[in-house]
């Protein structure tokens, strides 16, 4: 059964596809776009799924869409009707972004791959987030939470699944909160409050929630109450996103929280204005922790089960997660590496897979590296036009060399393999560095990130080490595996790791095993026998405003543009070298 | 010589929050033609071209910085007002960036003709809002190192032309300036369309819709909040053919 998956037209776009039971390939249209959170159909993502496995369309027995396209203009519509007259704007919007290309989904799909119509297939938004985060769990038996911005109607889901080796496989999603009573709107709503992108900047409120405290935690229950029966219901005078395109939030949630900060303002936290900012994002990170602690503690009392499985863009809450596993009472958490709507894509194969198709289970292996991979080659060929020197080594003098390269504070572009699947650099395409002093921070802020300030840097240790560095609760590694929980570093080692450790002493780890990425542990183990601590600070390998880079040419440009001293793709090796760029535009011109 | 269009550009720039805001939008696109330009040099076979495209690059991330501080500097000393009005934004173009260009689908001569005449229309419009920022010297100042700039960018890629195309740089000079034009009518078109498509739909919306308006509220009042069941046949084998 060949199975391709597709996840389009609001944010990140990808194709995952899904070969006897398995995932062959998935990736990201961004990446090979190169258009940071590209919503476009992913016809680039699709040709290289199709062409990674051989395939042709017309191979493929099922092609599977994550949402149902007439089910989500029918809450589109509606929702502009129901905020009737103010909606007019809301409505024009709808209708000329829904009906050109969002609402014809089949016949896009029959026209793109030529596949005939009845083996398009449609998933429920939020069953393809179940099934991205149960199906690629090694759990058997768990409880489901799936929560975001806005699937079709559902906002949040929970439900239970089961797999049978070699058996039947069910899914069941018992009850939902509908549009527009969502966790995800509102933590949005703050998003567009604090000056950030929506559906992109909502980590940064989460960074910035660190710096400050939650004084406004009784303005924020004022947005969003509890339900009798432990769900919860936005007042909606506070909101606007469910009556135009325009705003988030109402005149009301202004007066209630005090203007808003511009997005181009820079947010100086040394200020009594960059303090209200901090201390709204914390406010509005604890009403949301609180609300998915309760449910999930009322979930796990329901069903009994010791697993939960989370999905959707919430689950990107590292913060929230590692609040969920330690006090709602389950004893493990899956949060897969793409959790929100790029992940789709392999839960919309996955569940046609399963559930539509009747394939016995077969487990899914538990990495993230479903993408594409590097030209080994590639690196010393640019090199070389570049008149720059390059060492080709084999893995056990690379890692040494790299170890070095770290140890001596040199910052290192990291390219190996296949690549991530899901928003994070998980040590395929990655920037790595010594996390031990804040200057190192500072610079890969100001030098190579581009970024605010108030933004962290993760680490990343070998699993068997995690914990002697960091407070991590039971179930807490396999949460970090994926770099899906926020922890606190031990006390006595944040001096020491201060590159990497919050302004609350956390950091959102990810523990590595060996058999993830084998030379990348060798990489960790071999710092640390020069630094005494096999930790190392890794942050994706992309600059502000561009996505993570893919093939070997792109890390060379980003290493060409930025403060980055070493490149390493596949067995390939180049430093920088100083050159003025006054005097290569000399030469060049 | 002075720009025929320098009296408005004079009232474009006279007013230092319409400054501010016009700097703040220049320095998003010139940080979006800095990353057109990565992925051309990362497309490109040329290594002279890669190398040349990433300077370039860069040196659009360095406006982009220096319009946004400008900007930023600007609107710090204003007092606390509206925010972006939009009003002045078609009457004082920055740079377009490569506008819709899909970087990865062009020849090195197609991309290097269009780049020529994009930097040529920036350096011609900034070079007349310099005559125009008289008042302002350290906006003038900004918009003076760029212009710099653009003086290479245009150099460099009429120069690269004639290398890449020595036969055919004419034709594909023309080519770019057809696909300007034909850029420029689409974008004007689009958003002509965009208006009456929005003036039928908000007619429609008024004279049409309020019946079933009305029944979508009466049914809005009628639904708990809360959690609401799913139907077990949503979770059934079979459900995944349709598209509602």
């Amino acid at each position: 059964m060949k199975i391709l998956g597709i996840s389009a037209h609001y944010h990140d776009s990808a194709a995952a596809l899904v070969i006897d039971g398995l995932p062959v390939g998935a990736v990201q249209q961004e990446r090979l776009s190169r258009r940071k959170n590209d919503a476009a159909f992913p016809l680039e993502a699709i040709e290289w799924c199709l062409d990674h496995a051989g395939l042709s369309p017309e191979d493929l027995d099922a092609v599977v869409f994550y949402e149902r396209p007439m089910l989500k203009f029918d809450r589109i519509l509606v929702s502009a009707l129901r905020a009737f007259p103010r909606g007019r704007g809301a409505f024009a919007h709808a209708m000329k972004n829904s009906l050109g290309e969002k609402a014809w989904v089949r016949g896009l799909i029959t026209a793109q791959l030529g596949v005939r119509r009845d083996k398009i297939l449609f998933t429920e938004h939020h069953q393809s987030h179940a099934a991205a985060a149960f199906l690629t769990a090694p759990t058997r038996h768990a409880a489901i939470m799936t929560t975001d911005g806005v699937g079709e109607w559902a906002t949040l889901t929970v439900g239970r699944g089961q797999r049978t080796a070699g058996g039947p496989t069910s899914i069941v999603l018992d009850r939902e909160v509908r549009f527009p009573h969502s966790l995800g709107m509102l933590y949005s709503t703050f998003t567009a409050y604090l000056g950030f992108a929506v559906n992109e900047g909502e980590y940064k409120v989460m960074g910035l929630a660190a710096y400050g405290r939650p004084t406004m935690i009784d303005q924020v229950r004022k947005l969003i109450r509890r339900t009798p029966d432990g769900a919860f219901a936005l007042e909606l005078d506070y909101f606007d996103f469910h009556t135009t395109v325009a705003r988030s939030y109402s005149k009301r949630f202004a007066e209630l929280f005090g203007p808003p900060r511009q997005a181009h303002e820079p947010i100086d936290l040394a200020s009594a204005e960059g303090r209200r900012f901090a201390d709204v994002a914390a406010s509005v990170q604890a009403v949301l922790e609180e609300i998915l602690v309760d449910m999930t503690r009322r979930l796990r009392a329901e069903t009994g089960l010791p697993d939960l499985c989370l999905g959707g863009g919430v689950a990107l809450n590292g913060v929230a997660n590692a609040r969920i596993l330690a006090e709602s009472g389950f004893e493990r958490l899956f949060v897969p590496p793409a959790p929100g709507d790029a992940g789709s894509a392999l839960g919309a194969a996955l569940y046609a897979d399963r559930i539509h198709f009747g394939t016995p289970d077969r487990d899914v292996p538990d990495h993230p590296f479903w993408g594409p991979s590097i030209d080994d080659d590639q690196l010393a060929r640019l090199a070389g036009e570049d008149g720059l020197p390059s060492t080709t080594l084999d893995d056990a003098a690379l890692v040494e060399q790299t170890a070095d390269d770290l140890a001596a504070g040199r910052v290192v572009g990291w390219m190996e393999g296949a690549t991530e699947f899901g928003p994070r650099a998980l040590g395929h395409r990655s920037i790595l560095t010594a996390p031990h002093d804040v200057a190192m921070r500072d610079r890969l802020n100001r030098d190579i990130k581009y970024r605010e300030e108030f933004r962290p840097f993760a680490p990343i240790v070998p699993i068997e080490a995690a914990d002697r560095y960091f407070e991590l609760p039971p179930g807490g590694a396999r949460l970090a595996r994926f770099m899906s929980g926020v922890f606190p570093v031990r006390p006595q080692w944040r001096e020491r790791l201060a590159a990497i450790t919050h302004v609350d002493g956390t950091a959102r780890v990810q523990t590595l095993e060996r058999s993830m990425a084998p030379r990348l542990h060798d990489l960790l183990e071999a710092y640390g026998r020069r630094s005494g601590m096999p930790v190392l600070l890794n942050t994706s390998f992309n600059l502000a405003g561009e996505p993570i880079v893919n093939r070997v040419v792109e890390g060379y440009s980003t290493f060409r543009r930025s403060g980055i001293d070493v490149l390493v793709a596949g067995r390939s090796r180049i430093v920088k070298r100083a050159l003025a760029q006054a005097t290569l535009k000399e030469e060049l011109a | 010589m002075q720009s025929p269009l320098s009296s408005v550009h004079r009232w474009v720039w006279r007013d230092a929050r319409r400054r501010a805001n016009n700097l703040l939008r220049f320095a998003e696109v010139e940080a979006d033609g800095g990353r057109d330009l990565v992925r051309a040099a990362e497309q490109t076979r040329d290594p002279l071209l890669r190398r040349l495209f990433l300077v370039h690059a860069l040196d659009e991330q360095r406006h982009a910085d220096l319009f946004r501080k400008r900007g930023l500097a600007l609107m710090a000393s204003l007092p606390v007002g509206p925010g972006d009005d939009g009003r002045a934004d078609w009457l004082a173009p920055g740079e377009r960036g490569l506008d819709d260009l899909r970087v990865e689908q062009e020849r090195d001569g197609a991309l290097l003709a269009f780049l020529h005449l994009s930097e040529k229309a920036a350096a011609r419009d900034f070079t007349n809002y310099i005559a125009v920022l008289d008042g302002d010297p350290p906006t003038r100042e900004v918009f003076e190192k760029v212009v710099h700039d653009e003086a290479f960018h245009m150099n460099y890629t009429h120069a690269q032309l004639l290398r890449v195309a020595p036969k055919d740089h004419g034709r594909l000079l023309w080519m770019a300036r057809l696909r300007r034009l034909w850029s420029l009518y689409l974008r004007f078109a689009g958003a002509l369309a965009s208006v009456i498509g929005s003036v039928v739909l908000t007619l429609q919306y008024f004279v049409l819709l309020p019946p079933f308006a009305l029944l979508a509220r009466r049914a809005q009042a009628r639904e708990p909040r809360g959690w609401a069941p799913i139907a077990p046949e949503r979770n059934a084998r079979g459900a995944q053919k349709r598209q509602y």
